[in-house]
């Protein structure tokens, strides 16, 4: 073989061994993408070729499920956690990176460190203060712990693009007048915005996707997406079909989200992480 | 426009001292230039002075106010940094506008003023465009528009064109002297650069680990340093300093080499000055001392030759017809008149 085969070859490999990759992770999502669109019958053949219904997505909508209901509340879970915890952390992670605080160090480490305390850990007190307090299926509850869930993350994260914010720009703008809330509106916002961007992004898909905490925490009015998808157990065995629907349903804006955001996407990770 | 007067200002990070307890007077309208090598304190001088640092000690006074408890944007002074600092996304007509904007200057006067301030810096068809789209020249003068679209009581300058290639420094330096001088406003220049203080300043501050070494016209610190220090770090090529000893009212190198005549008492240690101006050269023999060429220099205007002398080098400024070989012998003699003496343990000058 010349050296020139060679290298075709293996380019054919490469593309080959990528393609493998992403049929085995494309697998699930092509599986319900199917099956969304399949009748309860359909579901159950591994038909690739079949009459396409859009009834599923009628039905997950109507009584008993009402889908509709679990799609508002964790639209509203998920926004209002980002627009909470984004200016929040915002301004932690300016402080963090700007001031010299008494055990910074300390206090960045303790805030990294309740990512990695297992949720199962905290759930029951989490519960149990919850029905102390009455919070107990409520979308604020489950915001509350959300918040929580984000913060360590986005402040990490927002602190690693202000952290890029040349400190002579900041200067500049206080030596010409403005003081320090004016240099976070003026210079700061419209600087790391990309960033702010990024991070909420994150924070939306974060909350979104939880499970457990809301799994635990609601059972009627607060219940989100996906704990919603539990309703497709019926008499008649697991309803795929319209599992498959409200996962969709459920997968749909993180899809246009990624999209939104894969420009900072690299960006901001690299950031926050070289930092 | 006012006056900046520093009252033993000193500023210290734990141990480490960055300015040890200056007095300092700066004239209403008066160019100061802190000079020194980095490290030496005259950046955080001129921060504390825009308030971007707070003093350990002292006092700093603008005008008939002290303003160590002030803000930055409360002083009143207008600053241009090393890299600028411009607003990377507003255009250069906001960036020049904001000190306005953000002090609340009626909209209609600020077009006219941003106008009249990059007509003075030449940026008036740049207006639109983003600092990014600018070259290091350009956004410098970006800089310098903002500063002056205002009209502050100081102007402090850290280090303004240290990012500039070697020939637009030279115009940019010249732009600067002219402005200064069309604007009268009291100004505090940092810079490492020599050349810049020499002329720039109407006063140039040396400053070595915290310390003002000496503080005069560019004319006295060029001709009358105070001590080592200063005369080695003045001047380009930097002033000789020649190890040697004075007896019997010679001069006299660690060689061993009976150099020049001075008029003052024996010393066992002491250091000659001299600048390579004041160092002419002729054929061998023809000098006080004849030594061998290390390397010879033409600059185009002027030639330098390093030679050899015992175990130190000196250079000296030769005509800009002169031509020489590496390792020719020429003679060297000094111009009496224009010799330092300094005393190696102090470092003080010794007034001869």
């Amino acid at each position: 073989m010349t050296g020139k085969q060679k290298k075709q070859l293996w380019g054919a490999v490469q593309v080959a061994l990528i393609l493998i990759a992403i049929f085995v992770m494309l697998v699930p999502i092509i599986w319900i993408f199917l099956a969304a669109f399949k009748t309860h019958v359909d579901v159950y053949q591994l038909k690739l070729f079949f009459t396409p219904t859009l009834q599923n997505f009628g039905t997950v909508f109507d009584d008993p499920y009402r889908l509709g209901d679990k799609l508002f509340n964790s639209t509203i879970v998920a926004l209002v956690t980002v627009v909470i915890a984004i200016p929040i952390a915002t301004l932690a992670a300016y402080s963090f990176s700007r001031f010299t605080l008494t055990g910074e160090t300390t206090m960045l480490v303790i805030i990294l460190a309740t990512q990695f305390v297992p949720a199962v850990v905290i759930i029951l007190p989490f519960f149990v203060m919850f029905r102390d307090i009455g919070l107990l299926d409520t979308r604020l509850g489950l915001i509350l712990v959300n918040l929580a869930i984000v913060m360590p993350f986005a402040i990490w994260m927002i602190k690693g693009f202000i952290d890029g914010i040349p400190m002579d720009t900041e200067e500049a703008a206080m030596v010409d007048g403005s003081s320090r809330l004016q240099v976070i509106r003026n210079i700061v916002l419209p600087m790391a915005a990309p960033g702010l961007l990024t991070a909420g992004i994150f924070c939306f898909i974060i909350a979104w996707n939880e499970f457990l905490f809301a799994l635990i925490l609601t059972n009627k009015n607060a219940v989100t997406l996906p704990i919603g998808l539990a309703l497709f157990k019926g008499e008649e065995g697991d309803l795929w079909n319209l599992l498959s629907a409200a996962g969709i349903i459920i997968m749909a804006p993180m899809f246009v989200l990624a999209l939104l955001i894969r420009k900072y996407f690299v960006q901001g990770m690299t950031m926050g992480a070289v930092r | 426009m006012a006056e900046v007067v520093l009252k033993n200002l000193t500023k210290r990070w734990g141990d480490f001292i960055g300015v040890d307890n200056q007095s300092l007077h700066i004239n209403d309208q008066e160019f100061l230039v802190l000079l020194g090598p980095s490290g030496c304190g005259k950046t955080t001088t001129m921060r504390m002075i825009a308030g971007l640092e707070d003093p350990t000690d002292g006092e700093i006074w603008i005008g008939d106010r002290m303003v160590n408890d002030d803000l930055p944007k409360d002083r009143d002074v207008a600053m241009v940094f090393q890299n600028y600092g411009l607003y990377p996304h507003m255009t250069i007509f906001e960036n020049i506008a904001y000190p306005l904007r953000v002090r609340g200057t009626p909209k209609s006067e600020i077009a006219p003023r941003v106008e009249k301030a990059a007509e003075q810096v030449e940026l008036t068809q740049f207006l639109n465009r983003k600092p990014k789209a600018l070259s290091g020249g350009q956004r410098q003068r970006v800089a310098l528009a903002r500063a002056i679209v205002r009209t502050p009581r100081v102007f402090l300058m850290d280090e303004p064109l240290s990012n500039l290639d070697a020939k637009l420094r030279v115009t940019m330096r010249a732009e600067l002297k002219h402005l200064s001088r069309a604007l009268q406003i009291t100004t505090v220049y940092v810079t490492h650069d020599q050349i810049e203080a020499m002329t720039l300043a109407d006063r140039v501050a040396v400053m070595k680990h915290g310390v003002i070494q000496q503080l005069g016209t560019p004319d006295e610190i060029y001709n009358d340093p105070a001590n080592l220090f200063v005369a080695g770090f003045i001047g380009s090529p930097a002033m000789n300093l020649i190890n040697g000893s004075v007896q019997n009212g010679m001069f006299v190198t660690t060689g061993g080499t009976r150099l020049v005549p001075l008029a003052t008492g024996d010393r066992e240690r002491a250091v000659l000055g001299v600048r390579a101006d004041d160092m002419h050269v002729h054929e061998q023999g023809q000098g006080d001392i004849d030594v061998t060429i290390y390397a010879f220099e033409n600059t185009g205007e002027s030639t330098l030759l390093t030679v050899q002398w015992g175990k130190q080098r000196v250079i000296a400024r030769g005509d800009r017809h002169l031509r020489k070989e590496q390792d020719d012998v020429v003679g060297i003699s000094l111009n009496a008149d224009h010799l330092y003496l300094f005393d190696p343990d102090t470092e003080e000058r010794i007034r001869i």
